[in-house]
């Protein structure tokens, strides 16, 4: 999707570039992370991209096409551009922030105002309280979702987003990240993000570049990154607890174990014989194949000879998701006090289990390939 | 009371006065609020060019404007045409001032994000530049509007007409009426346009 | 401290002072030496230009003078606490008369006064109070609060902070108040000639009336290029003032 080939950006007054012969690929649909340190060329890379700044030499391209022959008008038009002090026009009307770039490509009214509101709900601001406030009324986190909303207006395939949560409070940013990300998944657009927030680009990122000094220090996925950091500069940057901050990457539908079910009228004996042949120490109960009715534990069919499981059977309670974190599932663990919890997809239906034996495991396992 | 009287008797003359004095201002303003917005506008591109002018131009300011007045009838000659030219010139500076000012005040982010955001130049300044700036703008045409009142008085002394005349002749033939009403009349319709373009100034305010 | 005051004198301003002096000196020099014509030849002199340069820097020393010397102790009595509710008022008050044209004033007072030069320098007073009134008023208002707060935590006497803290910080705005007041002055002591005052104006009125312009254009280049130097040495004051 956007490709950089020896990009080199040179400040007339410097010796040393701000980016040195950059080679990147960002493919379709991904979050690519930009993090560093201040000064590390993170933002001019990302500005080269909507020729905000122009390489000094290098070519980038974006679909295949070489953007230098692009007229940088045409080619802004077509992306998304949010920053950190938002950049929202004070004198217009938040409806009109919104429907800057559609005017400009000459939508019709009515395409205009369905496209705000539409950008509004889906930023969760209503709609009939926002359109025609200024953004001086909205604070700091409602003034960046109509940053992202006026970005995201016309549709633009590709999104540079400049430290857009960098000035929020740490739990407004929380809270806008994963109701970005929620978004992401329903649009799925080509994302360059720069932020100097190595927790951030974790969170956030598909793939992450680390840079400094204009130059790639490392590239890769958040869990390559941590699992495996190129030198000494990533690994301060990660800084410690590398395992805590793995458990906040991984999802529990990484992890997770299939659980055999067995029916409401199965024996004790017969129970502990499934439960013997598979990895895990519980079994689901269903009813005629189809009713959830809970689970048994392997402690419980020992406590319980000579019945059905019927009798003993126990409600599934709490559940994780397939993508709750392992960070999530650990402290679930704490607060109900289990060292085991279900995975469920869908109300009525369990996927698979996790347990704290599988939490330990899946860090130390990643613990020991670094 | 006798001078009341006085105006009274002669309202026509002060009203035809009044009316020259507010043709004279209103076209040097209407040229120099042109003028002056085109060239604050044309400055904020290029930093040298910016800097020459605004000197200049505040040079101009200090130059007393009767001194203004009188280095332009050699030039120009008297009557209503050169007292037009010496206000425009004399209240380009407020103007050019706060269009360069103003524009060049706005926050640069909302300025990168418009760039970014793929709007052309022109569109940038007539859609989010002059707006933001507008104001400050109106700041500027403000002082030169009051400037320009109170100097279209002084425009009198090189035959410009309006109450200024009606001063300057109180002046010359010792009638304290004459200067009385010449002077209140300027300064009422100089506090009122005040207030008058104070109260437009709010009402854009951001 | 050195390195402070050679950085308030400007290259440019030298330049602009010693360009000023030699138009000055050299443009009186030709109207004496090459006059366009008899009227000319007896009607100027060196003695009768430095007469109106004496008379008009007079009016204006002395009319500025009395401005600061009334305006800024007014503006600091209405900082205090106890006047400090009036100040907003005053000051709008002080913007509204600023508006009023200076040619207004001058004739406002001869028709109270009469001619003379004593009116022109009663005129010139109330009009240059106002500039100065309005920049020490919003210049010790605008001291950081932060500022006189430590001061006061530190157990200064009001006085103290006031002649120690607050006018310091506040003089380069009270000195570019003053600056455009002389400014301005200078300009209207202009209409000094109009009222009896005597003055560079009379020059001005002179070549009018005789209809020579190079009288007239002497009377008019010699005030500006007074108040084009003053506006430079008080530029140079207000950035030794600036800490």
């Amino acid at each position: 999707m956007i490709k950089f080939e020896k990009v080199v950006k040179r400040y007339n007054d410097k010796d040393q570039p701000a980016v040195d012969e950059l080679d990147l690929h960002i493919g379709k649909g991904e979050i690519c992370m930009l993090v560093g340190p201040s000064g590390c060329g993170k933002t001019t890379t990302m500005k080269m991209i909507n020729k905000l700044i122009k390489a000094t030499s290098g070519k980038i391209y974006i679909d295949g096409q070489d953007i230098e022959k692009v007229d940088p008008i045409k080619l802004r038009l077509d992306i998304g551009y949010v920053i950190q002090d938002t950049g929202l026009f004070p004198h217009m009307t938040i409806a009109e922030n919104i429907a800057t770039v559609p005017q400009e490509k000459g939508w019709d009214r009515n395409k205009i105002r369905n496209r705000v509101d539409e950008l509004l709900e889906l930023m969760d601001l209503d709609p009939e309280n926002f359109r025609d406030k200024k953004p001086k009324d909205l604070s700091g986190g409602q003034k960046q979702r109509v940053g992202v909303a006026r970005a995201l207006a016309a549709d633009p395939p590709i999104m540079l987003m400049d430290e857009p949560f960098g000035a929020l409070d740490p739990i407004t940013r929380g809270k806008l990240q994963d109701e970005f990300l929620r978004i992401q998944e329903k649009i799925g657009k080509t994302i360059v993000f720069v932020t100097h927030d190595i927790d951030e680009a974790l969170k956030m990122g598909d793939k992450i570049v680390v840079m400094r000094d204009g130059k790639v220090v490392q590239f890769g996925s958040p869990t390559e990154i941590l699992s495996e950091p190129a030198d000494d500069f990533v690994s301060e940057l990660i800084g410690g607890n590398s395992n805590l901050k793995m458990m906040k990457l991984m999802k529990c539908k990484d992890i997770m174990r299939e659980i055999p079910y067995v029916e409401a009228t199965t024996t004790t004996e017969q129970a502990l014989k499934v439960i013997k042949e598979s990895d895990v120490n519980n079994l689901l109960v269903t009813e005629h194949g189809q009713k959830l009715l809970g689970y048994v534990s392997i402690g419980m069919l020992y406590r319980n000879e000579n019945k059905i499981v019927g009798d003993f059977v126990r409600p599934i309670g709490e559940t994780a998701t397939p993508k709750t974190t392992l960070q999530d599932v650990l402290s679930d663990m704490f607060a109900l006090g289990r060292k085991t919890i279900f995975v469920s997809g869908m109300k009525g239906r369990v996927d698979g289990i996790v347990t704290m034996d599988d939490l330990l495991k899946a860090v130390r396992d990643d613990d020991q390939t670094s | 009371m006798k001078t009341l009287e006085f105006a009274i008797e002669r309202w026509e003359t002060i009203l035809g006065l009044t009316i020259d004095h507010f043709e004279i201002v209103l076209t040097a303003m209407v040229i120099s609020i042109t003028m002056g917005v085109l060239v604050g506008i044309m400055i904020t591109y290029n930093k040298t060019a910016a800097k020459i002018v605004l000197n200049i131009a505040n040079v101009m300011m200090t130059i007393p404007s009767l001194a203004l007045f009188s280095i332009l009838i050699p030039l120009l000659g008297i009557g209503r045409a050169p007292a037009i030219a010496g206000l425009v010139l004399y209240t380009q500076l407020p103007i050019i001032r706060n269009v360069y000012t103003g524009i060049m005040n706005i926050e640069p982010s909302i300025i990168e994000s418009a760039r970014g955001m793929g709007l052309k130049k022109s569109k940038i300044m007539f859609k989010v530049k002059l707006p933001l700036a507008f104001p400050v703008i109106m700041t500027g045409v403000r002082t030169a509007t009051v400037m320009g009142i109170g100097l279209g008085a002084i425009a009198a002394y090189i035959g410009a007409g309006g109450l200024g005349q009606y001063i300057f002749q109180g002046i010359n033939r010792g009638n304290d009426k004459m200067i009385l009403i010449g002077a209140i009349m300027v300064s009422v319709i100089t506090v009122v346009i005040d207030r008058g373009l104070a109260f437009v100034q709010k009402r854009f305010e951001i | 401290m050195t390195k402070l005051r050679d950085s308030a004198i400007r290259i440019q301003d030298v330049i602009l002072v010693v360009l000023i002096l030699s138009i000055a000196i050299g443009f009186s020099y030709y109207v004496i030496n090459y006059p366009q014509d008899k009227i000319v030849e007896r009607f100027m002199s060196y003695e009768k230009i430095i007469m109106a340069i004496t008379q008009h820097l007079k009016i204006v020393v002395i009319s500025s003078l009395m401005a600061i010397g009334t305006s800024v102790p007014l503006g600091i009595i209405l900082t205090r606490p106890k006047f400090k509710k009036f100040a907003p008022r005053v000051l709008s008050i002080v913007n509204i008369g600023q508006t009023i044209p200076s040619l207004a004033i001058v004739a406002l007072f001869v028709g109270i006064l009469g001619i003379g030069i004593n009116t022109a320098i009663l005129a010139l007073w109330i009009y240059s109070l106002l500039p100065i009134l309005n920049n020490t008023l919003v210049g010790i208002i605008g001291v950081d609060k932060s500022i006189i707060e430590a001061a006061k935590g530190m157990g200064m006497q009001p006085k103290r902070i006031l002649f120690k803290i607050e006018v310091p910080l506040a003089l380069p705005v009270m000195v570019a108040g003053i600056r455009t007041a002389v400014t301005i002055n200078i300009g209207t002591a202009i209409f000094a000639a109009f009222v009896g005052g005597g003055g560079l104006g009379d020059l001005i009125i002179a070549g009018n009336n005789v209809n020579r312009w190079q009288i007239l254009v002497l009377g008019a280049t010699l005030p500006a290029l007074m108040a084009i130097l003053s506006d430079i040495a008080f530029g140079i004051v207000e950035r030794k003032t600036t800490i």
